[in-house]
């Protein structure tokens, strides 16, 4: 079934770092604005309001919008349709997602510390030594 | 010199943190700015590092003789 689904346990707190993240994972469309609505596409999909859009078929995401809101405290979550998360990047849309946010999150780190960055990667792990 | 070794595995997209080199309650403010950008962490141990205080020697000076 269709529909659109939220991902609690998926946070990112930095609008900019996101945004920075989404291009990096492939995300050339991206909508900005307040109250953005989710297209409404099949019956199941309920009205969802978000502040962030990457339009259906972008990056395999055939059944929906994947949006993302602004929780009261300020997080941004995701939302997509329960049938794109394995499609959405070959079902990797959110794990990349994350790891590329996290990197960058380790890049602004490193700026405001003043520091160097040595990043190696071994099999599927990326380890970064920040140095200040 | 104090470095923080990050560890981001790909599977998962998840991110571990580990701060060396900075004695005391200090690499709390490292952390501080980390969470800034990724929310609380799931997991957060202190290393013994963390307990050990600066040793901080005190300085006497002799009065000087008028």
């Amino acid at each position: 079934m269709s529909k659109y689904l939220t991902f609690p346990e998926v946070a990112f707190k930095d609008r900019e770092l996101l945004i920075a993240a989404l291009e990096e994972i492939g995300c050339k469309e991206i909508k900005q604005g307040k109250e953005l609505e989710l297209g409404r596409y099949y019956t199941d999909q309920l009205q969802q309001t978000v502040e962030i859009v990457i339009p259906r078929g972008r990056i395999g995401n055939d059944y929906g919008d994947i949006g993302f809101e602004r929780t009261a405290g300020g997080d941004y979550r995701p939302i997509m349709d329960d049938l794109d998360r394995r499609r959405a990047l070959n079902g990797g849309f959110i794990t990349r997602l994350r790891a590329a946010y996290h990197e960058l999150v380790v890049k602004k780190v490193a700026a405001r510390l003043r520091g160097t960055v040595h990043r190696t990667v071994e099999g599927g792990v990326v380890k970064i030594k920040v140095r200040y | 010199m104090p470095e923080i070794n990050f560890t981001i595995d790909t599977q998962t997209g998840e991110m571990e943190m580990k701060v060396e080199g900075v004695q005391g309650p200090q690499c709390a403010d490292v952390a501080k700015i980390v969470t800034e950008l990724t929310g609380a962490p799931a997991i957060e141990e202190n290393t013994r590092e963390f307990h050990a205080r600066p040793c901080v020697k005190p300085q006497v000076q002799g009065k000087k003789n008028a």
